[in-house]
């Protein structure tokens, strides 16, 4: 096909790096200063596919020099806003490293970009370019995107001033997404990408709740949305509010139904017990219920060794995943630890009781500052009554669970209030259902032959293929 | 009272007898469960059907007769019947099957032998590990609908594999089977029995022998005819089954003799060793047996099975190399030796008395074999013997040659020897280095030869440069693919980052040398495809270095991740590459295992773009792992050599009926593009590879993220390889979102002078597909897993 550029434009080249002997210039990264950003503009704003280089451009560049570098779009279009500015800016990572030859890592004030020799060799001689083929991809991409231009700065002094307004707009920009919760905003959104290969699945994404394999924000869906509202990622209007701590909300069961084709019909976004969110298989956590402390323990994909109840990351995810509602196991990603609102209908962090180290530590800075040290680890608990011990050696907040549960089944009657953190942990029979085997569960069964029994036999030739032990006490 | 397998009698009782077959513990109860656990022979019957409707046989029989019994021979031309009523269209189904069955046979034996040996080792109670994984068995759940626990579980899987191959190989006699379609389903049979077979086998190695598991980031082995020190006594071992070699690495270790004497393998058995003992080396697959030995550099060939030339006896003789045959499948006349001392045997075969042994008692092997290298080895370097010629011998050689092309016309890949032989005469060696590369090592030029040059030994003593050079790197065979990988790539599948999952396996037949494996495997590892790899295949991949020095094992990481190059292992590892399809059916779609072949095959044809390329295929063997592919719906595109196979299952995209699928959310009926448009296909070239495996990842469920970038890589490739655009790219185009980013505007046009209606304003297909995306759609072709037959 003809090319108007004069390199490729693949997703073959997105790992392609640029070794310093191969490289003709290099342009921001760690020795030297540069940015990207993305700016929503009005349609009367902006001059479609113009391209302003302020700087010298490559072909007055030295071989093997270095330079700053920023690239600024301007975008315009009916449905384009400034929440989806985050969004297209990430994209120019993914799209520039298509361009044969050129090297992009890294986002925001981070980026460092390679333009390797045979790329000039083959004609690559202005930014203008670059820019239009990146311009030409983010079109493609997002045609809600109906005007674009780009701002290219090379010049050290420009680059600096820029770059102080830029790191002013990633700030405001973080603080939005860090004040915006699910309160906040009158539609999730809904993905069913992964249904190509987990057929019932459905991932709620909100403001609090990242998709489960972490690539998928609310804002992500907001603007994949707005590129194809039929498509794999949809707007779900709340609707009313059922169970504001448990997250559910009718609109959400309602699409629940549609989507997992009458699977199932209710979910709380942030329940554990409850009608669970759904997993599809890509979790990077899985959470799983310990009854003998009532609490929820946490394994991640990278822990090779057993939790406390003796299971493997591996085995207790065999239970969890394929797009069902599985009750006393749940996936998540690493960043739900992030949310404030993380298994708030169960009491949150107060339930937590176990984790591998390395989690632990990747996410210290979201666990309660009182929590982190009684949250025991590998090297503090090997099984469930070092765990026990520990818990209460620490006082850690699920013991006090532990009273209410004594006293409640003295009263023999249950409290009834379904918002009561933990309060139906114990009656749910579900947990222990699922545990896989190894768990010593099964009442012990009598064999043939056990005392007592009297079998008087004549005249018989018995061949048993095999014999099944079932729960004999070792 | 105290229950103990076998049998007893209770005292007391009036003739009673009890017979206990097995004793199972609590928690390691195996409940056979599933629609269709242990299936016989017919039980899949309707699954075959439904793929062989799509997927037709197409055949090209290398013979158009039948002699098969003293009826014939029969003439099966013209649509003639033979004496017994079959017809050519059966009886080439019926060479699939027997390929098939021999092909089970092997891996399956293989894994008998090695069944054995270990319970009688470590007991039927040793445990499985396999690394970490929830499904550790996945093949042998999916068919036999349980989970075994202890390599003892086994027993039974085995038992079925014979039972079923007995079964299968009596309807090949004459008057049994007689319509292609039902030797078809049987081959599919056959197929499925050899990666049950396969995992057997290698999971009982992996649990014992300490190989490793699932990991990602195994050592390096270093890889070529280059690499051992020729100055100490060199022991290779040749084959499949690592259950000899392992002892004699036990006792080299045990004595400290790696830097003493030189370990390596020829064929599977060096992966195996590998995986054993890091401290082994690889030579190389088959195609490097006959070169190896006849550069004299053995001192002691140990052979054991599968793969191992029928004249490695009769070339070892020659030059004083001494066989020990350790498995009773391939024994060449050697007298048993297995009980006799040890240094009686080392002193026979040092003084030439015997040629070489048969020992079947492994412990004795592995004591023998180090003493007899220690020997043997000073005594054969001060003789210096080698089947190449010397220099001035070489230059007689080559001169004497006619041009008469007659090597060439012999030569399973045509090559031009005689103009190698030609630019030799006048001192240019270059030609013949190149053909080292390209031989497959089989010797027929020998035979071929009118006027008696050696050509083999020609090419080798020719390229005594290049293979000098000949060292590179495999990464050590992973065994499975854990859970936790899969769990973690799944999101780059769903994405579209991940275009596809291709397993680079078989054998050394190339077409066109090692080379082109290293080629397509750089090319698809850019494109972020995985790569999975096992066997000799794996082996060739890492004989290459780029520009740095290095191989592409050290190039790309070995995780189960887009553009990682894994290399499962030996040739019954094939079998974790067909079960990671499995896995995922379980993990992401939480479908059920156990006994439920037809409805994980179900999902992977419909949903896991995964391919097969054996380019190097030339064993019933990998006819057998193919096959057994094709029955869970994973597509193999094979070498030219595959044409030799005589059958193909190839899918007509004109016959649009055929590509009915069902709707498994209302049942209703859905024309889909043909994705996969084959099962069992054969490429000539690797530029006409190249495409068609990209084309091969296609699938019904593919979401647009998914669709685009295969689509790209379908695109590229074919404009890349074969100068155009493929002919059927818009077939596969459902929507603007399934087109190439880059490109989107462009292929909108072309479209559009397809007669396509374009909304040029919002971008946007308005007519033309074949049918809309729907990333909720889910394809099947089995009506009973649609919601309205469930109510």
């Amino acid at each position: 096909m003809a090319n108007e550029f004069p390199f490729e434009i693949s997703p073959m080249f997105e790992g392609e790096r640029v070794r310093k002997d191969d490289m003709f210039v290099e342009l921001a990264g760690p020795k030297s200063r540069g940015f990207e950003l993305v700016k929503a503009a009005g349609l009367d704003e902006i001059e479609d596919g113009r391209f302003t280089l302020i700087g010298p451009d490559i072909s007055q560049m030295q071989e093997g020099s270095r330079h700053p570098y920023a690239m600024i779009y301007r975008i315009a279009g009916k449905l384009v806003e400034p929440d989806l500015e985050a969004i297209v800016e990430r994209r120019n990572h993914d799209f520039q490293n298509y361009i044969q030859g050129y090297m992009h890592l890294n986002q925001r004030y981070d980026v460092w970009v390679r333009i390797n020799k045979d790329a000039i060799k083959k004609g690559l001689k202005s930014f203008e370019q670059i820019a239009k083929a990146t311009m030409m991809l983010f079109k493609n991409e997002l045609p809600f995107i109906e005007k674009i231009e780009a701002i290219y700065v090379t010049e050290p002094e420009e680059v600096e001033k820029q770059r102080a307004e830029a790191i002013k707009i990633y700030e405001a920009r973080d603080a939005r997404t860090r004040g915006l919760h699910d309160e906040d905003v009158d539609v999730f959104y809904g993905c069913t990408l992964c249904q190509s290969f987990a057929p019932t699945n459905v991932c709620v994404v909100t403001p609090d709740r990242i998709s489960l394999c972490g690539a998928i924000n609310w804002f992500d869906g907001r603007a994949a949305a707005k590129v194809d509202p039929e498509g794999p990622q949809f707007a779900i209007p709340k609707g009313e509010i059922i169970d504001e701590k448990g997250g559910e909300y009718s609109g959400v069961n309602e699409k629940a139904v549609a989507l997992s084709g009458g699977e199932y019909s209710r979910i709380k976004i942030h329940s554990f017990f409850e009608y669970p969110h759904t997993s599809c298989g890509c979790f990077e956590v899985v959470g799983f219920y310990v009854p003998e402390v009532d609490g929820i323990g946490w394994v991640d994909r990278d822990f090779s060794g057993n939790a406390p109840n003796g299971l493997a990351f591996s085995t207790m995810a065999g239970q969890t995943g394929g797009g069902k509602q599985i009750i006393g196991f749940l996936g998540v990603g690493v960043n739900y630890f992030r949310s404030p609102k993380f298994i708030q209908a169960d009491g949150g962090w107060n339930r937590v009781v176990w984790m591998p180290k390395n989690l632990r530590e990747k996410i210290k800075a979201d666990i309660p500052q009182e929590l982190v040290d009684k949250l025991p680890t590998e090297e503090d608990v090997s099984d469930l009554k070092s765990l026990k011990d520990y818990l209460e050696k620490k006082q850690h907040p699920v013991t006090k669970l532990w009273k209410k549960e004594e006293a409640s089944a003295e009263a023999e009657s249950s409290d009834g209030d379904a918002s009561q953190a933990g309060a139906p942990a114990w009656s749910v029979p579900a947990p222990a259902m699922n545990l896989p085997a190894g768990m010593p569960m099964m009442p012990p069964m009598q064999l043939g032959g056990g005392e007592g029994v009297k079998i008087v036999l004549k005249n018989a030739k018995i061949t048993i293929d095999r014999i099944v032990l079932k729960g004999k006490e070792k | 009272m105290i229950i103990k397998k076998g049998s007893f009698v209770i005292e007391g009782l009036d003739n009673v007898q009890i017979n206990i077959g097995k004793i199972v513990e609590p928690g390691q109860e195996s409940i056979i469960e599933g629609p269709t656990p242990r299936p016989e022979i017919i039980s899949l019957r309707n699954w075959d059907y439904r793929i062989l409707d799509r997927y037709h046989p197409v055949y090209t029989p290398t013979s158009d007769t039948c002699d098969y019994c003293t009826y014939g021979k029969c003439d099966l031309t013209g649509n003639k019947e033979g004496a017994c009523g079959i017809d050519l269209e059966s009886q080439s189904a019926r060479e699939a099957l027997k390929t098939a069955i021999m092909g089970a046979a092997c891996h399956s034996a293989h894994g008998r032998h090695l069944l054995n040996y270990l319970i009688r080792k470590y007991g039927e109670d040793h445990p499985i590990d396999v690394g970490p994984s929830n499904l550790k068995a996945p093949l042998t759940e999916t068919i036999m609908g349980l989970q075994p626990k202890t390599i003892g579980d086994f027993l039974p899987v085995l038992e079925y594999v014979e039972e079923q191959l007995t079964q299968l190989t009596a309807s090949i006699n004459t008057g049994q089977e007689g319509a292609a379609i039902d030797f078809e389903s049987k081959a599919l049979h056959a197929g499925m029995l050899d990666l049950l077979g396969m995992e057997v086998a290698d999971i009982i190695q992996i649990s014992c022998l300490n190989m490793p598991r699932a990991e990602e980031n195994t050592p390096m082995a270093e890889i070529g005819m280059g690499i051992l020190d020729s100055r100490k006594p060199v022991v290779i071992c040749v084959g499949h089954n690592i259950a000899a070699p392992a002892y004699i690495l036990d006792y080299m270790d045990r004595d400290g003799l790696f830097d003493k004497i030189e370990i390596a393998g020829l064929c599977c058995t060096a992966h195996d060793m590998t995986r054993y003992n890091k401290t082994a080396k690889i030579i190389g697959s088959m195609s490097k047996e006959l070169k190896y030995i006849r550069s004299g550099i053995p001192d002691v060939l140990v052979t054991d099975e599968q793969c191992v030339r029928a004249d490695i006896l009769k070339e070892a003789k020659k030059l004083f190399i001494p066989v020990i045959a350790t498995n009773e499948k391939i024994t060449y006349g050697l007298p048993d030796r297995s009980n006799d001392p040890v240094d009686a045997i080392v002193d026979d075969l040092v003084s030439g008395k015997q040629a070489g042994a048969l020992i079947l008692d492994l412990e004795k092997v592995g004591e023998l074999i180090p003493k007899l290298a220690m020997k043997i080895g000073p005594i054969r370097k001060a003789r210096g013997i080698t089947a190449l010629p010397d220099d001035a011998e070489f230059k007689r050689l080559v001169s004497k040659c006619t041009k008469c092309l007659q090597c060439t016309r012999d030569c399973p890949q045509s090559l031009p020897i005689s103009d190698a032989m030609a630019a030799a005469v006048s001192g240019d060696l270059s030609k013949f280095e190149e053909l080292h590369d390209k031989c497959v090592g089989c010797g027929r030029c020998d035979y071929s030869c009118p006027v008696d040059i050696p050509v083999l030994n020609v090419i080798e003593k020719a390229a005594q440069r290049v293979i000098r050079e000949e060292k590179g790197k495999v990464r050590i065979g992973r065994g499975q693919i854990g859970d936790p990988e899969i769990r973690e790539e799944g999101r780059n599948l769903v994405l579209g980052t991940t275009p596809g999952v291709l397993a680079f396996v078989g054998c050394g037949n190339y077409p066109d040398g090692t080379k082109d494996v290293y080629d397509v495997v750089e090319e698809m590892l850019q494109r972020s495809y995985i790569i999975i790899s096992s066997g000799c295949a794996a082996m060739d991949i890492g004989m290459y270095k780029d520009k740095e020095g290095k191989t592409l094992y050290e190039r790309y990481p070995g995780r189960f991740i887009k553009g990682n190059l894994l290399n499962t292992g030996s040739c019954v590892s094939n079998a974790h590459i067909a079960a990671t399809t499995i896995k995922v059916a379980s993990i992401f779609a939480g479908r059920k295992t156990k006994g439920n072949w037809e409805e994980i095959a179900d999902y992977v044809l419909n949903r896991v773009g995964a391919a097969g390329v054996a380019w190097g295929a030339y064993s019933q063997k990998a006819f057998a792992i193919a096959t057994g592919c094709n029955r869970l719906g994973i597509p193999v595109v094979a070498g030219p050599h595959g044409t030799k196979y005589r059958r193909a299952f190839i899918g007509k995209p004109y016959r649009k009926d055929e590509w009915n699928v069902l709707d498994a959310r209302d049942g209703s009926t859905i024309n889909v593009e043909p994705a996969p448009e084959h099962l069992m296909i054969t490429a000539e070239t690797k530029e006409e590879m190249m495409p068609l495996i990209a084309k091969l990842c296609f699938r019904p469920s593919d979401n647009s993220l998914g669709r685009a970038i295969k689509l790209t890589h379908y695109i590229e490739l074919s404009e890349k390889y074969l100068k155009k655009m493929p002919d059927d790219w818009h077939i596969y185009v459902r929507s603007e979102a399934d087109l190439p980013v880059a490109k989107r505007e462009q292929l909108m046009k072309l479209l559009e002078e397809k007669g396509w209606k374009i909304d040029w304003e919002k971008k946007k297909i308005t007519e033309g597909p074949l049918r809309k995306v729907d990333v909720s759609f889910q394809p099947t072709n089995v009506p009973r897993l649609c919601k309205e037959a469930k109510k």
